[in-house]
């Protein structure tokens, strides 16, 4: 018998098993009950396949999508386009990353209580977003495709993250039907997910490489003669500049210069810049997997050295990560993130969000981005004209970027304003539109004077 | 203050008493099972005396089994220290009718009886019994020593009265039909008062009945009544139409729970009912084989005028009656070997059944039975080895099972196919926290299989994961129970049934919960009393008899006689 007692203990090893792989779940359970609660089809927080996530209102309270029962977009049909890209829409042509990033705290889920609420009530989120200057950054867009980025670049939030083509979801036109060619691409988010060639806007990134690289760069005087042979090929440039210093070339966006200026980086520096600045990067906002940009110099022929250092050649950029760059030119080397969410308020105790801006770390020298702020505030003084945005310190850079193919060319603007009450960086492109600063700047003008008169309100009431 | 009068404006009576409730259960069902397993888990353990045996110095030592290995050996339960005593030299039995016999399990010097060597023998007290020339007289426990020990043991419910516990168990039981009874379907009102009602019914009758017999342990049944409880909530909302047939699978446990415990009460009743259960086993699976029918790829029910039936379930029973045996039993190889046949053609049965999650079931339970029998590691080892191999073989020509062993921690991958009930498992246990949503407020039911295989998730999506832990736990309990117990158990027999019981409870918890969160493979397998589904029901009971006849606390048990039964009424009188 005591044999038999004492060989009993075999049981308590399958009792000790059971034990130790409840306690390994339950230790589970803490770290992922969160991801498997809101996991894409959950019964309780997902209906069809859409997430409950509650109220989400812009920066100023103006309601975009209330899913408390079933989803209802904003009120007004312009906003419910304008938003589109950002809350996606009802049958999941559009992904919503935003809403699945923050999921367990606009569903209120918390380890402790699960997705079970006493009240009923729903999270409300708040977003960076302004409504007035998204709409507004649309009816600009005037059904062409683009994309439109206003950020603040001392904060990290984002006022317009704006894209076209787009839709009402309350009105859902006949997509796979269209053939005017209205709708191609209208799934894409064109600010987090797509990439354009960036034209002559990508001469800010050779500029910052050269006055960090090169000496005396600043008292050279560069010589123009409308173009310049590379081993045989000819680099043309819009004109014939004659003989200009650093800030006129940028000024008249000379392609000779700053081809010349990229040859002697060489392309070791200037992939090395267009790494460290970000233009090759993926990175996350909020749930937004930016798409990277490119820049890619390796056996590439001499000349085209020269046409990758003022923004052709194979130079692709993602619109908010150019967004992002042009807020580290205008914090002097530094900048905040990026960002969408501001808050979550999951009316529980646990379980709401609220945003701490992170940021990029130095990428700059400050006298670089002084320098650069200088001759971008040149450039809107002395070419793209102050008409556009009368009353605000703009510095901007404009892109035509050929993108071939019988197309016009893609016109692209980015910039900032330097004023440290109104702390905003800004991207426009515009897809086969023709010449950049004709374009976009009243554009730009248009949209940055919404988010001036929003962030106006919120310091001044 | 303000907020918390927003927060209750315009709510009805349903959400508050839910409320107030998801945090009052834990607290109820914690009290239960530590009640419960304060009990079971902190019994002193005083073993009984039968007889004593005198050695030649005159000391007397006490026989505690009613299956003694006499000894050399340290390990012996009476160890007696010559030089001519083979280590493990003879087995000294006790029978119901107090009778006893001696039996030579192979030593060297030999058994003499009355001065005349015997292989087996009876003896009766006063007799010499000779093992090895060293001469041991076999004398009886006095009526006084009888009723002294009587007394002086330990009886449960001394310190934690089991009415108490029970009666926390009705308040639970109350307060779960109330909630149900705001959320189910007017035409269901009548099941869940009956169901609910039948069941607190049910178990104060057998509470009263064990009294009537002067049996004062009970934690053993009101842990099987709690999960039963829990059960019974989960059927309310998944399936309310089958409450009464649930709880007349209930009625139905109970009484076999009755007769098994009845049928262990007396061990050479036991004995022959060995036989008879050993038969009935593979009689019931060769059935199955030749009529069962088909259910989600195992073809394990048998329809019979209306009325399915899970023969695999009475099986486990049949089998720990084959597995168990008494110690001189155990001494002989060949009862092993038999017993190994006797498994092997059970597997092979639930293995052309293609019931997998069974058959591990008994796979586990043939090696703890086959442990405590033998000891021995060596042949077990191969035995694991020539059953992984065949497994193994058996899953090349089973796709169905092959499926299963293929989404197996890859559900996340495949959420709406092949991973489907495992990711809607986690995703609703994870919406209903600690707390749960309250009862019939999930949505898993909604799943095949919610209420039986993914069981363990729907008490959390409903009821919390803090309860469906305290369930995992009460199982556990039953299992350190038996092991604590024995100990001071009379027979072998009752040890080993008791732990084999112990271990089907404890493999069917381990597969059907760690199948639901994707640990192992989703085999199928029932969670004892809450799953849904009445085979199971029944043979969780006839499982619970078995601990019960291990129990030799004191009082404790009707599956076990009291000693001396006249000594003791006046005792206690």
């Amino acid at each position: 018998m005591r044999n038999v007692a004492k060989r009993s203990f075999a049981a308590l090893i399958l009792a000790g098993i059971l034990l130790l792989g409840l306690l390994s779940f339950l230790v589970l359970y803490f770290v992922k009950g969160a991801a498997w609660a809101v996991f894409p089809g959950s019964p309780h927080v997902y209906t069809g396949g859409n997430l409950d996530s509650g109220v989400i209102t812009d920066r100023s309270g103006v309601v975009l999508l209330d899913s408390t029962d079933g989803r209802s977009y904003a009120q007004d049909p312009a906003l419910r386009k304008a938003t589109l890209h950002l809350l996606g829409d009802r049958e999941g042509y559009i992904a919503a990353p935003l809403l699945g990033k923050y999921a367990d705290e606009l569903v209120g889920y918390s380890p402790i209580s699960g997705t079970y609420s006493l009240s009923g009530q729903n999270s409300t989120a708040k977003l960076t977003i302004s409504a007035e200057a998204q709409a507004a950054a649309l009816e600009q867009l005037a059904g062409r495709s683009g994309s439109v980025g206003v950020y603040n670049y001392k904060t990290g939030e984002i006022l317009c993250a704006a894209s076209s083509p787009t839709y009402d979801p309350d009105n859902v036109p006949d997509i796979a039907g269209d053939t005017t060619g209205a709708y191609d691409g209208v799934y894409v988010n064109r600010f987090f997910n797509a990439s354009f060639v960036p034209g002559s806007i990508f001469k800010l990134v050779t500029a910052a490489a050269a006055l960090e690289n090169l000496p005396n760069l600043e008292e050279r005087i560069f010589q123009c003669d409308g173009s310049f042979n590379v081993e045989g090929d000819d680099v043309n440039c819009n004109n014939v500049h004659g003989t200009v210093d650093l800030q006129t070339a940028l000024a008249k966006s000379c392609n000779v210069v700053f081809g010349e200026l990229a040859l002697e980086l060489g392309p070791d520096t200037l992939t090395q810049y267009a790494e460290k600045l970000g233009v090759t990067e993926r990175f996350s906002v909020d749930g937004f997997k930016t798409q990277a940009g490119f820049f890619d110099l390796t056996d590439a022929p001499t000349v085209d050295i020269a046409w990758a250092g003022i923004g052709q050649y194979t130079d692709l950029i993602n619109p908010c990560g150019y967004l992002r760059l042009m807020g580290v030119i205008a914090g002097g080397g530094e900048a905040a993130e990026p960002y969408l969410m501001e808050q979550v308020d999951a009316k529980k105790l646990t379980a709401s969000y609220h945003a701490s801006p992170r940021r990029t770390g130095r990428l700059l020298e400050k006298s670089t981005c002084q320098t650069l702020t200088a001759m971008m505030r040149n450039n809107v003084v002395s070419t793209y004209g102050t008409a556009s945005f009368p009353d605000l310190a703009v510095c901007a850079k404009s892109g035509t970027a050929e993108v071939g193919g019988g197309l016009l060319p893609h016109a692209t603007f980015a910039g900032f304003i330097a004023d440290a009450d109104y702390p905003l960086a800004f991207i426009v492109v515009v897809e086969n539109a023709g010449s950049g600063s004709e374009v976009c700047a009243s554009i730009a003008g248009t949209v940055l004077q919404h988010c001036v008169d929003v962030l106006d309100d919120e310091q001044f009431g | 203050m303000d907020y918390l009068f927003d927060a209750l404006e315009g709510m009805d009576f349903t959400l508050l008493y839910g409320a107030v409730l998801r945090y009052i259960f834990p607290i109820l069902a914690v009290i239960v099972l530590g009640r419960c397993a304060k009990s079971l888990l902190t019994f002193r353990r005083e073993a009984e005396i039968w007889a004593w045996l005198r050695l030649p110095t005159g000391d007397r030592l006490p026989v505690t089994h009613w299956e003694s290995l006499i000894g050399r050996g340290k390990n012996c339960d009476i160890s007696v220290d010559y030089p001519t005593v083979s280590r493990t030299h003879a087995v000294l039995t006790r029978y119901d009718d107090g009778s006893w016999s001696i039996g030579d399990v192979g030593s060297k010097g030999g058994v003499e009886v009355g001065r005349r060597p015997v292989p087996f023998c009876a003896v009766s007290y006063g007799d010499v019994i000779s093992l090895g020339g060293v001469d041991l007289h076999l004398l009886p426990v006095t009526e006084e020593e009888q009723s002294r020990q009587t007394s002086n043991r330990t009886r449960p419910g001394r310190n934690i009265k089991p009415s108490v516990t029970l009666f926390y168990l009705t308040l639970f039981q109350l307060l779960t039909a109330l909630q149900l009874l705001l959320v189910v379907d007017p035409e269901e009102v009548s099941q869940v008062i009956i169901s609910f009602g039948g069941l607190a019914v049910l178990e104060w009758a057998l509470f009263w009945s064990m009294r009537a017999f002067r049996r004062t342990g009970y934690e053993v049944e009101t842990i099987a009544f709690f999960l039963t409880t829990l059960g019974l909530a989960v059927i309310a909302s998944s399936a309310p139409s089958e409450l009464i047939k649930q709880l007349i699978s209930a009625f139905m446990g109970l009484a076999a729970y009755l007769c098994i415990g009845w049928s262990l009460r007396d061990l050479e009743r036991a004995k022959r009912v060995r036989y008879l259960a050993s038969a009935l086993g593979i009689g019931l699976l060769l059935l199955n084989l030749a009529f069962g029918s088909e259910q989600y790829g195992a073809k394990n029910w048998i329809y019979i005028g209306g009325v399915s039936f899970q023969p695999s379930e009475v099986v486990k029973l049949c089998f720990i009656f084959a597995g168990a045996s008494t110690l001189d039993r155990l001494m002989a190889k060949r009862n092993l070997l038999l017993f190994i046949a006797y498994s092997g053609i059970i597997c092979a049965c639930l293995a052309l059944m293609n019931d997998f999650g069974t058959a591990l079931i008994f796979f586990t339970a043939f090696l703890v039975i086959a442990y405590l029998r033998s000891g021995d590691f060596a042949t077990l080892a191969l035995i694991c080895a020539g059953t992984g191999f065949a497994g193994i073989l058996a899953l090349r020509f089973r796709p169905y099972v092959l499926r299963r062993f293929a989404a197996w921690g890859h559900i996340w991958e495949d959420p709406l196919g092949t991973g489907f009930q495992q990711t809607r498992s986690l995703m609703c246990l994870a919406s209903g926290g600690l707390f749960g949503l309250g009862a019939g407020q999930g949505w898993l039911k909604y799943v095949a299989a919610a209420d039986t295989d993914l069981v363990f998730a729907m008490v959390a999506e409903e009821w919390g994961l803090l309860i469906a832990v305290i369930t995992v736990l009460a199982i556990v309990c039953l299992c350190v129970f038996v092991v604590r117990s024995a100990p001071v158990g009379r027979s072998s027999f009752y040890t080993i049934g008791a732990c084999a019981a112990a271990t089907i409870l404890l493999v069917q918890t381990l597969l059907n919960v760690f199948g639901t969160i994707d640990f192992v493979p989703l085999t199928g397998v029932t969670f004892p009393f809450i799953s849904n589904g009445g085979s199971s029901m029944i043979s969780s009971w006839g499982l619970l008899a078995f601990l019960k006849a291990a129990d030799t606390r004191q009082n404790a048990s009707f599956a076990i006689r009291l000693p001396g039964r006249h000594q003791t009424e006046e005792a206690t009188t």
